[in-house]
């Protein structure tokens, strides 16, 4: 079953050009420190805002610094964000939308208005308000973005099972005598497995977005750790003379979050069996 | 609804390390202990936390958001006069009208563009057109919009110089005729409205593509062509509406979205709508503004469903009789 499945999902061109999108940036992002020409903190006066070159391929930026390494090293930064920041949100997601649709109830009516709640705060606002009275650090932007993000999945498992739960298997298996535990941990989570991968890949996209934003407004990584977001913070401030210092991170983002679509829609539309068919 | 908005945002501003005074005196290198102690009799910051979450909320009630911690005190929300008769505008006062005028016409082009764009796509569903569509919407939900505000900064504003680079007005603006003012404030607005509606433009041109396909395979779309009419009146009159009735919602759904964007683009362009304020207040840690902003802000999103959830029972009949009847 789900070796059937995953096959499916290779065949899926979409999936199969977003995965590989994302196996490469992976790549070199791990490999940055094998790879990159220069040392992505080293300053260097003599080189300010030189133009791509061959000794600099992206050019180097105001304090002299290669661009090219600084792309490779912050790369690693911005996929690492994306992915645990997701992480958190798929957890949360999980855990309160199992137990809003299993035990239904007051608990279901309370994470719900939650939900709502959350819902209804503008999240970029959210973000930057918990950002500022924290430190903006690392850990603390995939905290944030991590529980400003979960409502999605939430929704997501929670309709899962309210309708997996009226599933004959499951009645059957609960007519049984099974425990609460066994029947969510076997026969609920399981089956809404494919819904929560595609989410949250998706998720992964909007993270990373999401962290090249606040880090380009200056409250996400701080310098002079490298990240998409604020090596474009300096193409704003040099945007009349180094161009490069814009457009290469961009695309890097731009790139790195529409592998992740690619992959998400991809995966949709290969382990969905209502869109499956007809395409 | 509005309490929980209101705790939660009450409680962020307690997440905050130390007292919020010491921001306060940061403003004020001569605050002295004593000042600081008034301060925080000022704030309620003596009390326990639920009464002053009660204070709090009693104030939010009459819609005053108390004033700003920047040496100019203006109030946070709504103009007040003092005993002089003096009136100072509230600073939400003066930066919401820019952010909603932006965001609205944003909003009509996006729908101006996606509607037609997604009627194409259904028509020509898996054909050449729809893929270039599909193709263009991935690439729009990908893009991150500050980068894009970059490149045409750099392209049409540093390059070619045809237009301006930030602001809503030129430095002129005074001196202008009323044509003059109208082609600068134009020209103002063009990148800051039509960047973020063209990230937008993904999600709705999607959305319009799918309902038109489900739409289309229903059973009164096959009798109006049976009974032989023709195809445009077929697709303008009977499909096109009923695909649009879910718009409605998520164009309420997206408000939040809309208001968050606002952040960047307006830093990007140096406007002084809600984004650059909320922006400005968080990075000096003006408190109240920043509570002010988060609380109209999530106001605004429920008054945006509401007006939603209205306008799709206006829209829908059947959803009108439904409300009649209970």
């Amino acid at each position: 079953m789900q070796r059937h499945l995953f096959k499916k999902a290779l065949s899926n061109p979409l999936a199969m050009a977003g995965f590989i999108i994302i196996l490469s940036v992976f790549l070199l992002a791990m490999l940055a420190p094998i790879i990159a020409p220069y040392d992505p903190d080293d300053i260097n006066v003599k080189a300010i805002l030189l133009e791509p070159s061959m000794q600099h391929w992206m050019g180097t930026d105001g304090l002299g610094r290669d661009v090219l390494s600084r792309m490779l090293f912050g790369g690693q930064i911005s996929l690492l964000v994306g992915l645990v920041a997701v992480g958190i949100s798929t957890a949360i997601g999980i855990v309160l939308g199992a137990l809003s649709g299993y035990y239904r109830g007051w608990v279901d009516t309370l994470i719900m208005r939650l939900v709502d709640v959350m819902l209804s705060i503008p999240s970029f606002f959210l973000i930057l308000a918990v950002i500022a009275f924290l430190e903006p650090s690392i850990i603390n932007i995939m905290i944030v973005i991590g529980l400003t993000s979960w409502m999605g999945v939430t929704r997501l498992v929670r309709a899962e099972f309210l309708s997996l739960s009226e599933r004959e298997f499951v009645q059957a298996s609960r007519t049984l005598g099974a425990k609460d535990m066994r029947l969510i941990f076997t026969h609920l989570l399981p089956n809404s497995l494919t819904p929560i991968i595609v989410s949250s890949v998706l998720g992964v996209a909007s993270a990373v977005l999401m962290e090249s934003g606040l880090s380009f407004l200056g409250l996400g990584v701080q310098a002079p750790q490298a990240s998409w977001g604020n090596i474009l913070t300096d193409g704003k401030e040099y945007i009349q003379f180094a161009w490069w210092l814009s457009l290469y991170p961009g695309m890097a983002i731009l790139i790195t979050v529409l592998g992740y679509n690619l992959l998400g829609e991809g995966l949709r539309d290969a382990l969905d069996p209502r869109s499956g068919s007809n395409k | 609804m509005l309490i929980g908005i209101s705790l939660i945002s009450f409680f962020i501003m307690h997440l905050a390390p130390g007292d919020i005074t010491n921001n306060e005196a940061a403003f004020n290198p001569k605050a002295s202990e004593e000042s600081r102690e008034q301060l925080r009799k000022l704030y309620n910051l003596d009390k326990p936390v639920i009464v002053q979450y009660g204070l709090w909320l009693q104030r939010m009630v009459k819609l005053d958001f108390g004033n700003s911690f920047k040496p100019h005190q203006k109030p946070v929300f709504w103009q007040t006069t003092d005993k002089d008769g003096n009136v100072t505008k509230g600073m939400i006062q003066e930066a919401l009208p820019i952010t909603l005028m932006i965001n609205i016409l944003g909003l009509m082009i996006t729908l101006i563009l996606a509607i037609p764009l997604g009627v194409i796509a259904a028509r020509n569903y898996q054909g050449w057109k729809d893929r270039s569509i599909t193709l263009f919407n991935f690439i729009g939900f990908s893009i991150p919009g500050f980068w894009l505000s970059l490149l045409l900064m750099y392209w049409l504003g540093v390059v070619n110089n045809w237009l301006p680079i930030s602001g809503l007005h030129s430095l002129n603006y005074e001196n202008l005729s009323t044509w003059g003012k109208f082609t600068d404030s134009l020209s103002h607005l063009i990148m800051p409205v039509l960047i973020p509606s063209v990230t937008g433009l993904a999600g709705i041109t999607l959305f319009v593509k799918n309902g038109m396909l489900d739409v289309l395979n229903q059973d009164f779309i096959t009798t109006a062509r049976a009974k032989g009419l023709n195809e445009r009146k077929v697709i303008y009159t009977h499909a096109l509406r009923n695909a649009l009735l879910p718009l409605i919602t998520i164009i309420g759904l997206s408000i939040p979205g809309l208001i968050g964007g606002s952040v960047i683009a307006e830093t990007i362009f140096a406007i002084d709508g809600m984004g650059k304020l909320f922006f400005d207040s968080v990075t000096s840690r003006d408190f109240p503004v920043i509570m002010g902003i988060l609380t109209i802000g999530s106001a605004l999103t429920l008054v945006g469903n509401l007006i939603a959830d209205v306008a799709y029972a206006w829209a829908d009949p059947r959803v009108r009789r439904g409300v009649v009847r209970n």
